[in-house]
């Protein structure tokens, strides 16, 4: 399997506080890999860095073996990374239709794609998400489920190579739940994506990801296997301290 | 040639040809009846009181203002409170070049027009850089900027009492007939703004206008260049608003900054724009001719009191109509998604 992408030692500093600090790895093409570790390890800081909303204090970012550490995030998207958010952030006074139809206009790169060519994409992927009988309501009148699926149609519109999954399961009962891992792992057979999982949630990674990395204070303490980093002593200690 | 009024339509037969015309009211939605009404109202004023025409020109000349600031709101997700400062660029442009170098009209306005697209390119970055109090406040500030700039170099700005003299853009002899054309000059200049916004906010463009209001970080996330669109639409924005200005600077026949810069004039776009709901192109013209005609009205009827009262009326339409009266019709009609295009910040 090609690298998609190399994370090579990135930090990142705010004022005095390291948020994430000298992290490296790297990402196979087609792999499921899970990002894990406590609140405020520097997961989504990290996401944030390779998405580039973030600037990288130093280190160096590489999708498909091209540098893209000082490329600005609609450069990155159109390369084939995208995102969603941990609090779904849809565009509130745009009904979904329109909002999917942003990702399929501006997306990855689609020459002479018009405004109906868009359109037409756009409902693809909201009944890929089952969003097709709310295609013309505002986002901002959604469950937070169908918010989820929406970002997700959002983020699978663009047609990325990598998607950043950001902590999906939160806030969500455990039907919601189970729909979403099963609509992520469809998307990934469907649509050919990579995925990077963030997520709390052990027994959702456990299932989905090949390999799991673990963040604590910015650090990456841990990856393998689930079961393995499941079994480290170090991951035990950092969810639920020392003994 | 057979004329047939019918329940619900008027049907026209001329030759082998039939026109028909639906009469129900959901067709009455076409904006070709609107257009109509704007371009017989000059004619019937004429006829009726001539002196009223100068309202309907200042009428037109505030939804031209009001109709590129929607753009500049909408593409930069930001309200601009300093439109008047590209009035300033355009007018002065017009007036220095008018008398000093006694260039044509349509010159003028060519040099009207690079006036406020080079400022409106340099100011563009403000966009990017500063963003909601701040960037209002920033933009507030350069027209009374500019405003000092002309008492400080009075020789050439000619400071309060303005630059005059400028060749006026028609000249048929009858005042009355003067003031029709420069009604229809400004109606041209106003419709053709309209068409403009209306095509670009119906084309792919204004659909990530529409995402950069909403999220600007998530729009860029998912493939659009903010920064891009941003520079553009202001820049547009800038170029239109200061052909207002070039009009300004030759209908008068002279041109001050003491007029159009300071922060009364501003109250005035504010208001055509809050009217008319905030980032609304047909709303504009609603609110255009709604302001005008209050103006002239409360000038006539309460004189030195008019200038307080516009701002009582301000703060009443701001709690009354948040959304001006064109978003009381998009909120019934969002799936049109170009309604959906609204500033909230």
């Amino acid at each position: 399997m090609a690298e998609i992408l190399k994370v090579s030692n990135v930090s990142k500093h705010f004022g005095g506080l390291t948020a994430v600090n000298d992290v490296s790895f790297s990402i196979n093409e087609g792999e499921t890999v899970g990002l894990m570790g406590p609140n405020g390890a520097g997961k989504t800081t990290l996401v944030n860095m390779i998405c580039g909303s973030y600037g990288v204090d130093s280190g160096k970012v590489e999708f498909l073996g091209k540098d893209i550490t000082k490329l600005p995030p609609w450069k990155r998207c159109k390369l084939g990374i995208c995102r969603t958010y941990q609090i779904p952030r849809p565009f509130p006074e745009l009904t979904t239709l329109a909002s999917v139809c942003v990702s399929a206009l501006y997306g990855k790169d689609r020459p002479n794609r018009s405004l109906e060519d868009a359109m037409t994409e756009a409902t693809h992927y909201l009944e890929f998400v089952g969003l097709f009988s709310k295609r013309n309501v505002l986002a901002r009148d959604l469950t937070l489920f169908e918010m989820r699926g929406l970002e997700l149609a959002r983020a699978l519109a663009t047609q990325p190579k990598l998607i950043f999954v950001d902590e999906v399961m939160a806030g969500l009962n455990p039907v919601e739940a189970e729909k979403a891992v099963r609509l992520i792992e469809h998307a990934k057979d469907q649509f050919g994506v990579t995925v990077l999982w963030i997520e709390h949630v052990m027994a959702v990674l456990m299932r989905a990801a090949q390999r799991v990395i673990v963040l604590h204070y910015g650090e990456k303490i841990a990856e393998g296997p689930p079961k393995e980093v499941a079994n480290n002593p170090m991951v035990i200690e950092s969810y639920l301290g020392r003994g | 040639m057979e004329f047939e009024v019918k329940r619900e339509r008027l049907v026209l037969r001329a030759g082998g040809g039939k026109w028909e015309w639906h009469i129900e009211p959901r067709y009455w939605r076409n904006p070709l009846i609107f257009v109509g009404i704007l371009i017989a109202a000059p004619v019937i004023v004429y006829f009726w009181y001539p002196p009223l025409l100068a309202t309907v020109i200042e009428a037109n000349l505030l939804a031209a203002i009001a109709i590129p600031l929607a753009l500049m709101t909408i593409g930069t997700g930001r309200m601009n409170f300093g439109p008047q400062f590209y009035i300033g660029i355009g007018g002065y442009a017009a007036a220095l070049l008018s008398i000093h170098a006694h260039l044509s009209p349509g010159l003028t306005m060519i040099a009207a027009a690079l006036g406020g697209l080079v400022f409106g390119f340099l100011m563009s970055p403000l966009s990017i850089i500063a963003g909601g109090l701040y960037y209002s406040l920033l933009t507030l500030l350069f027209p009374l900027l500019f405003l000092e700039v002309t008492y400080i170099f009075t020789d050439l700005f000619k400071g309060d009492t303005g630059l005059s003299g400028l060749a006026p853009l028609v000249s048929t002899g009858s005042f009355s007939l003067n003031l029709l054309i420069y009604a229809f000059i400004s109606l041209t200049i106003m419709l053709v703004y309209l068409f403009i916004m209306d095509k670009i906010f119906r084309s792919r463009y204004a659909i990530q206008m529409a995402a950069i209001n909403d999220d600007e970080e998530v729009a860029n996330s998912i493939g659009v260049n903010v920064n891009k669109v941003k520079i553009i639409s202001f820049t547009i924005a800038a170029t239109l608003v200061a052909v207002v200005g070039w009009f300004y600077a030759h209908y008068y026949q002279a041109f001050s900054g003491q007029v159009f810069l300071p922060l009364s004039f501003m109250l005035k776009i504010f208001m055509v724009t809050m009217l008319g709901g905030r980032t609304q192109i047909y709303g504009c013209v609603i609110g255009g001719y709604f302001i005008a005609f209050l103006e002239m009205i409360l000038i006539r009827t309460m004189g030195d009191m008019s200038p307080v009262l516009f701002p009582i009326i301000l703060l009443v339409l701001l709690l009354a109509l948040p959304e001006g009266l064109f978003g009381l019709y998009r909120k019934r009609h969002y799936r049109e998604y170009m309604p959906t295009l609204r500033f909230r910040r």
